[in-house]
């Protein structure tokens, strides 16, 4: 280099000091693309961000609205009416029970080959008491049907102030006044309202008395079974008709204590949906918005749905990282990812049309009547449901086992084989163990998967909002249920937008968030103790 | 190299040296070729190890000299595309590739101490019975007897003793290092390999280590991969030089490092190259 100045330093200089650079609203190229990455990582964010404050607005007015649906129930005398209706709707399954049985004795002689006389006469004292026992509720129900009747009432004309109440104010709200004064509001006085239904009292206990007598009377003439599986029908129909009996004093004292303007505490709101048994819209008699039935529905698809992907997807993720050869590998891998590939309402219509029948057939199959909860009686049911989500949850299993899988040093496998492991100790004692927190984070990742999936427990499930029962055992599996995303996409199309129904919605989708991050959470908790261990 | 190189070096491979023709071989090598795909590893390589020695593998990297020793217990079985077109192993005089060799009774006789130190994550009491639990050994008095006998034959016993249970994780690197020699003659062995045992180890674990391998050789014939050339001078009592794949020099350890045959041998051991 020359000490003086060459003719290309001036241009170098003016390079350095280039200030007819490219802007775009005063930005440099650079800038343009760092706020352009930048924004739309903030978009993501504040959508997710919108996402749950609308969730958490529309939801929250649930609580307000409930609190006044149970306010009501007590205030217009429909929850003492309920305490009436109780021993009718128990008694009225004890009557199912009574007819199953029925259904179970004619069967059984006709399959002996006896005709329809023959059994119909071997089965009237049978009829006899199942008459007697099926008529002991009239009298009770007669005066539930009164009381029915005032305490609707007594709940219309409030609903009637309520509806007039809005109508003036959107009169008012739209500046006609005139016609706001016209709509005469009269609040209803439920204390005077309730008298009659309190007064109904004694005609309740002396119906009560008549019922408990006729009851016992029927009882006693039940007749012995042929069968140790029938006696036992009839022995725990037995035991509940005399535990009703039993029950109706401590009922007719709480009739009796019963006052409409008892203050409910506030945490019923929260309560009777959290820990409610019962989801009822659109009754005519009490809306209940309990999320149980729809919770269990989802956790029983859920279980059913991991009991049969967890062994297939850590099974299949072991083998195609461990034993698979490459060719293998190379088609098990695709055509696990492709079953994610399969739209859901594909599999659904596939668990409609094909494997609920195939499913029940296989029920009915006489050898395998042994089996508990066979022959089953819907088509469609939790197990059809839990057997398409397991489909939907191996491919997610799978791969996230696999990569737990292949993450464990490669070392620790190549330590055990010199030692002299076989390839199955050294799966189950080294790579099994040392993988097993990535493991578990797949399984609950697929568990984050299944309760969130929603056509095909739509389609496949059932869709009956009752929580199962359990004490069938296993065949509690093959009932079928509601559940969470189902009930949403069911009923969201149909519910009056800010009614307590929209809202109860609202509030199960919250449920079904909340569940959800909690997965993801531990899920990801786990893996990062995981990552630790090994480095 | 031309072909009276290549004679020369076979000549001296068949016979390393003539105080060794008198050793029993442990481990004979014949004219070995092995291909990683299409890649040919090793070319015709030749050699005799002598039992309770300490023979060390030098060479720069990708020489074959790690292939060769992972040839010994046949840890290339793991690798898909490995495999041997041409010689023989034999350990105790039988080919380790007969069709009635069970791999796994091989590896038991032929143990391995990796490069990198790698104790299972599992306790060190653990680590040092898997090899016998696997065998189906439940004894618990058997494998304390075992435990106490490889921690103490690795140098180790005093160090641990007092905390067996816990992760073998939780060791200093020359300590895990040792965890895993103690691994190996756990389950009796009669031959050792090791590749680079202390390539990740600070001077003075290094020189534990050495010591160990002085006091193994007694009981254990001992084949070392090392990229270290005082470590092969000090703690080896033969020593085969290979480059490319090829077997270039084998012979007493002084005598490479003193005397070398062969001018590649030289140019390494004096540092030209390598």
């Amino acid at each position: 280099m020359s000490p003086t100045p060459s003719p290309s330093a001036r241009p170098i200089s003016e390079a350095l000091l280039n200030r007819n650079r490219f802007r775009f609203l005063g930005l440099t190229p650079g800038e343009i693309i760092k706020y352009f990455f930048n924004g739309n990582a903030v978009v993501a964010i504040v959508v997710l961000a919108l996402i749950t404050i609308f969730l958490f607005r529309e939801g929250a007015g649930f609580f307000g609205q409930n609190m006044q649906n149970l306010r009501i129930y007590r205030l217009a005398g429909l929850e003492y009416v309920d305490f009436i209706r109780r021993q009718v709707d128990e008694h009225t399954a004890m009557n199912r029970a009574l007819n199953e049985s029925r259904l179970a004795q004619f069967n059984r002689l006709t399959a002996a080959g006896r005709t329809v006389e023959e059994v119909n006469t071997a089965l009237a004292p049978f009829d006899a008491f199942a008459t007697a026992f099926g008529d002991s509720v009239e009298d009770v129900r007669g005066v539930l049907s009164d009381l029915t009747e005032v305490a609707t009432a007594i709940k219309q004309k409030d609903q009637v102030n309520r509806d007039r109440l809005e109508q003036k104010a959107m009169l008012l709200g739209a500046g006609k006044s005139d016609e706001a004064d016209k709509i005469t509001v009269t609040p209803v006085d439920f204390a005077k309202e309730t008298v009659t239904l309190k007064g109904t009292f004694p005609a309740c206990q002396a119906a009560n008395q008549q019922f408990a007598g006729k009851l016992q009377a029927a009882l006693a003439t039940a007749p012995a079974m042929p069968e140790a599986k029938l006696q036992k029908q009839i022995d725990t129909v037995q035991a509940q008709a005399q535990a009703l009996i039993a029950s109706l004093p401590e009922i007719e004292r709480q009739m009796q204590e019963w006052k409409h303007d008892a203050p409910i505490p506030l945490s019923r709101s929260f309560t009777s949906f959290l820990f409610g048994r019962q989801w009822l819209t659109a009754s005519f008699w009490q809306d209940w918005y309990g999320i149980i039935p729809l919770f269990v529905g989802s956790l029983l698809v859920s279980i059913i749905a991991l009991t049969i992907a967890v062994p297939l997807g850590v099974s299949a993720a072991i083998y195609v990282s461990e034993i698979a050869s490459v060719r293998e590998k190379n088609f098990i891998k695709p055509c696990i990812e492709f079953i994610s590939a399969i739209p859901s309402v594909v599999l659904g219509f596939f668990g409609i049309a094909m494997l609920g029948t195939a499913l029940r057939a296989l029920s009915q199959v006489s050898w395998l009547s042994w089996f508990p909860g066979f022959p089953m009686s819907e088509r469609l049911n939790s197990l059809t449901a839990g057997c398409l989500l397991a489909l939907m949850a191996v491919p997610t299993i799978f791969s996230l086992a696999e990569d737990a899988l292949n993450n464990v040093p490669k070392h620790f496998k190549e330590a055990s084989y010199a030692l002299g492991a076989n390839r199955f100790q050294t799966i189950v004692r080294i790579l099994v163990p040392a993988s097993l927190s990535g493991i578990i984070s797949a399984i609950l990742l697929g568990f984050g998967r299944v309760i969130g999936e929603t056509m095909v427990v739509l389609l496949c499930a059932g869709n009956r909002i009752a929580i199962p029962n359990f004490t069938e055992g296993l065949g509690a599996f093959f009932q079928p249920v509601h559940t969470m995303t189902g009930i949403i996409a069911q009923e969201m199309g149909e519910v009056v937008t800010g009614s307590i129904h929209y809202r109860a919605l609202f509030m199960v989708g919250i449920v079904l968030f909340l569940l959800s991050l909690g997965i993801n959470y531990v899920a990801q908790l786990i893996v990062r103790r995981y990552r630790i261990s090994i480095g | 190299m031309n072909p009276t190189d290549t004679k020369t070096m076979q000549s001296a491979t068949a016979d390393p040296d003539s105080a060794d023709a008198a050793a029993p071989a442990m481990i004979e090598v014949e004219n070995l070729d092995f291909f990683y795909g299409q890649a040919q590893a090793l070319h015709d390589v030749s050699i005799r190890i002598p039992a309770n020695k300490v023979t060390a593998f030098i060479g720069p990297s990708g020489c074959g000299k790690s292939t060769l020793l992972r040839c010994f217990n046949r840890m290339n079985d793991l690798i898909d595309v490995a495999r041997i077109d041409a010689g023989r192993i034999k350990i105790h005089g039988v080919d380790i590739h007969h069709a009635d060799v069970d791999v796994i009774a091989l590896r038991r006789q032929v143990g391995m101490v990796f490069q990198k130190s790698n104790p299972f994550p599992k306790s060190i009491y653990e680590n040092i019975t898997y090899g016998l639990q696997i065998q189906g050994v439940k004894d618990r008095k058997q494998l304390d007897e075992v435990v106490e006998k490889s921690l103490r034959g690795a140098a180790l016993w005093d160090e641990v003793k007092d905390r067996l249970h816990t992760s073998g994780l939780g060791l200093s690197g020359g300590q895990q290092q040792r965890l895993c020699i103690a691994r190996a003659i756990a389950v009796e062995p009669s031959i050792i390999l090791m590749d680079e045992p202390c390539s990740a180890l600070d001077p003075i674990a290094t020189s534990k280590v050495e010591e160990l391998i002085q006091q193994l050789k007694t009981k254990y014939t001992i084949v070392i991969v090392t990229h270290n050339m005082q470590q092969a001078g000090r703690c080896s009592d033969q020593t085969a030089f290979f480059y490319l794949g090829k077997l270039i020099e084998y012979s007493k350890t002084e005598k490479i490092f003193t005397n070398p045959a062969q001018k590649q041998t030289e140019d390494y051991i004096t540092g030209r190259f390598g």
